[in-house]
């Protein structure tokens, strides 16, 4: 229901940053560090995947070309052009929007599976083009040299787990609000918005932008963690993977989606010794869930918790 | 010109195998299964493995490994899809965790090079003037064939008009006592078999490697859509549209470019005329 | 009284098949008024044009002296034109409550905790009060077409099409509905236009009844008067006997 945003609500989403803020001061080790990096920008990935596709319904299997929109934009920026490289987070954002504005007007009035398969087709597209393009975007390799942002490590990582816990809050926030009503009853019956006086169109259009603007953020940040970008950002594997840490925290709840990026994240560092195994892991993953836990894991691990502090 | 002719015939065949099936799938069980890929990577390592590694002849090793991948795809929907098939975006996600299994397992075991899948015909003929390769003149003619069997099996047998029927109108078909559940694994089988049999007839002059499966399946998808889901004359005539417009821009541009070709028809198909050009119905 | 809804010379083709012919047809305010016409007469693809969910071919719409031909479904609606579905499609994995408060967020009804109240004013108009909280997707089918009520209220109409409410009724809920609907009309100042075919309780509902068959308007007048009318009953009780299920 609207605003059931409760002070437990609020503690436990205290309680999970305050971990991760503290975890790298009580664990001194770049590792860590920078396994809690990506395992927060995945997390931001998976919120804004959830935000549009766990409430509308309108699966995006095309998510990759929003992060790869933002990553590239993020390095061309900063090796080509030698901007200032904080002028890439927002360049970043715009460029995925950009693009989610274009794609989203066609592909939005299909339903379900053929619009997540022209998503799919639009992102194979980018990839590609980056491959035939490659004196400029550099191929396979993809591009050098980014900057870092920060030249602390620990600084950067602050800077993302800011930016991803403002975002969240933000996708969390819109998902409880009327617009959030409004995107669940999108998934429900179209003709019925219609006829209730819903503007469909911009509502899907709306929350793909926003979805595809995080995600942006979110590559952006990564090209500047990663100092490089390639063309397998853009490719299946990276959607799939996000998808995959939204099915484990519960599609449409948002903050059980950044749980679920970072248990999987952390879930691959342990199984670091087979590394070749993580697809494969997480695929297997996938098919328990779909079988036996349809909601998913950490929302309704935390649903049970907040019931039982009472 | 000649060249353009015998190579896009070539190559749409192969498409068309791989079409038919998919839509085949969806048209029975209004199932977009995006494990089809795996069929054909499948069919692709099973011919490798019977003749490169157990030293099969080559012939009874074509036939196994449509067979095997045959029951795959049986098995896989027994499983796997029918648990599931309440849900069209469940039966997307497991089919899709299917092909990724799939693919980390052939990875896991083969690794990441290329494997050698010998011919079932060699030597080269010359046709119109242009040099081609026995295999290719082989797979064109199997895979016509093949079609044609199916075309006969759907229209003449009593099985096949239950598959159509049940295509046509899944709940009807249920109320004259035709078993949906028997229809969809023989769908199932007939579309892993024929995507096994593209890969055994083509594998020996493309490569042959885990992530095979992605891009004949996007361009099954790619076909599909732009003949329209679940028509049969409608994926065939999608295959030869694409298959001779990526031949062409081969030629013109550059390969690297044809793989665009399939994409872009989708977006334009989805764009313009979602239903596709022998699409009942429309795509939303 | 001024006319509300002016259609006039609407029409549309589907193919080679003609499903709306030259309708034309006008709604006083304050008015409750019927379509009648056999299954296929075209009553509900009128309503679809009416309403924006089909383009017509020809013909205009006019509501309240606005032409509203040519705009979108949520336009019209959020313009004062509701409509409910012949099928009843509520939002499923929503509440009740929920289901009726997507209809209080259009344009320019914004600010959600009003919006949430109004909702379940909305939902004790039509007595589902103690169901505000239950899923939709749990709820009869008597209730359901409560519910699609109340949702399509929430937009505040000025006129309210209603698609066979009493489909898939059992006797029990018909009355208790024409009922809600009479309440509608007087309380509210609804105007509404009802499409039926369930004779009795339609006729003693509408003040004024539009004869479709075959997409034409065959006839118009009080409900005694078309009764009597010889093309409507040859249109409705002809072809009713020969596919008479009861």
């Amino acid at each position: 229901m609207l605003a059931s945003l409760t002070w437990k609500d609020l503690i436990g989403a205290a309680a999970a940053v305050a971990l991760l803020a503290i975890a790298p001061l009580l664990v001194k080790s770049n590792y860590l560090v920078g396994v809690l990096t990506v395992a927060i920008i995945y997390g931001l990935w998976a919120a804004s995947w959830d935000f549009m596709s766990g409430l509308t319904g309108r699966e995006n299997f095309g998510y990759a070309l929003f992060i790869g929109a933002g990553a590239y934009t993020a390095g061309f920026l900063d090796t080509a052009y030698m901007a200032n490289p904080w002028w890439g987070l927002p360049a970043g954002v715009m460029a995925a929007v950009g693009f989610s504005l274009v794609l989203g007007f066609p592909t939005l009035r299909l339903k379900g599976p053929y619009f997540a398969l022209a998503m799919l087709s639009g992102a194979a597209i980018l990839q590609r083009l980056m491959l035939i393009f490659w004196e400029k975007t550099g191929g396979e390799e993809g591009l050098y040299g980014i900057r870092p942002l920060l030249d602390s490590q620990l600084g950067f990582y602050y800077l993302v787990l800011g930016a991803t816990v403002v975002s969240v809050m933000i996708l969390v926030l819109l998902a409880r609000s009327s617009w959030g009503v409004i995107l669940r009853a999108i998934r429900g019956d179209e003709a019925s918005c219609q006829a209730a006086g819903i503007n469909v169109t911009f509502y899907k259009i709306a929350s793909l932008a926003i979805s595809a603007g995080f995600g942006g953020l979110g590559g952006a940040l990564y090209a500047h963690y990663q100092l490089q970008v390639s063309p397998q950002l853009f490719s299946i594997v990276t959607t799939i993977t996000v998808i995959i840490m939204v099915y484990v925290g519960g599609m449409g709840s948002i903050y059980g989606a950044v749980g679920g990026a970072v248990l999987l994240t952390l879930l691959t560092e342990l199984l670091r010794d087979f590394g070749e195994w993580r697809l494969l892991v997480y695929s297997l993953i996938l098919i328990l869930i779909l079988f036996f836990l349809p909601g998913g894991l950490i929302a309704p691990l935390w649903r049970k918790l907040r019931g039982a502090a009472r | 010109m000649a060249e353009i002719l015998i190579y896009g015939a070539v190559t749409s065949a192969i498409y068309a195998m791989l079409a038919v099936g998919f839509t085949l799938i969806f048209g029975v069980a209004r199932i977009l299964n995006l494990a089809h890929g795996s069929f054909y990577a499948l069919g692709a390592y099973t011919a490798y493995v019977l003749t490169t590694v157990l030293h099969l002849p080559l012939l009874p090793s074509a036939v196994l490994a449509v067979l095997f991948v045959a029951g795959f795809g049986v098995g896989l929907e027994r499983a796997l899809v029918r648990p599931l098939r309440g849900s069209q975006i469940a039966v997307l996600m497991i089919t899709l965790a299917t092909s990724l299994v799939v693919e980390q397992v052939l990875f896991l075991t083969f690794g990441s090079e290329y494997r050698n899948v010998p011919s079932l015909a060699s030597g080269k003929l010359t046709l119109l003037g242009v040099d081609i390769s026995a295999q290719r003149l082989v797979t064109l003619g199997v895979s016509v064939t093949a079609l044609s069997l199916l075309w006969l099996f759907i229209q003449r047998t009593r099985l096949g008009s239950a598959i159509l029927a049940v295509s046509q109108d899944p709940e009807a078909a249920q109320y004259m006592g035709i078993p949906s559940d028997r229809v969809f694994a023989t769908v199932m089988g007939l579309s892993a078999g024929l995507a096994a049999l593209a890969a055994v007839l083509a594998a020996p002059f493309l490569t042959v490697q885990p992530g095979m499966g992605l891009l004949p399946m996007v361009k099954a998808f790619a076909i599909v859509i732009v003949g329209g889901l679940g028509s049969i004359p409608g994926s065939i005539l999608g295959a030869l549209l694409l298959g001779y417009s990526e031949t062409i821009v081969a030629y013109l541009i550059s390969t690297s470019w044809t793989e665009l070709v399939s994409l872009v028809a989708v977006l334009l198909t989805l764009i313009l005329r979602p239903a596709g050009l022998f699409g009942k119905r429309a795509a939303f | 009284m001024s006319a509300l809804l002016e259609v006039a010379g609407l029409t549309k083709r589907f193919g080679g098949l003609v499903a709306v012919k030259d309708v034309s047809f006008t709604l006083a305010k304050g008015e409750i008024a019927g379509i009648l016409g056999p299954n296929g007469a075209g009553k509900t693809t009128l309503f679809n044009l009416v309403t924006g969910f089909i383009p017509p071919d020809t013909g205009t719409v006019v509501l309240d002296g606005e032409s509203i031909r040519g705009l979108p479904p949520f336009r019209i609606v959020n313009r004062g034109l509701a409509r409910t579905f012949q099928l009843c499609r509520p939002f499923v994995g929503m509440s009740a409550q929920e289901n009726v408060l997507v209809g209080c967020l259009g344009a320019g009804r914004h600010g959600s905790e009003t919006a949430a109240a109004r909702a379940l004013e909305l939902l004790g108009m039509v007595g589902l009060e103690h169901k505000a909280r239950t899923p939709s997707e749990l709820l009869p089918y008597g209730d359901l077409r409560r519910l699609e009520i109340a949702r399509a209220l929430a937009t505040n109409p000025k006129l309210l099409l209603l698609d066979e409410p009493f489909a898939g009724l059992g006797t029990a809920e018909i009355e208790p509905l024409s009922d809600l609907i009479r309440q509608l009309h007087r309380e509210q100042g609804l105007t509404i236009l009802i499409i039926e075919h369930k004779l009795r309780e339609f006729m003693k509902l509408v003040m004024r009844v539009i004869a479709m068959d075959f997409g034409e308007v065959i006839a118009t007048g009080g409900p005694e008067q078309i009764v009597r009318d010889p093309r409507v009953i040859e249109a409705y009780i002809g072809r009713e006997e020969e596919h008479a299920p009861a």
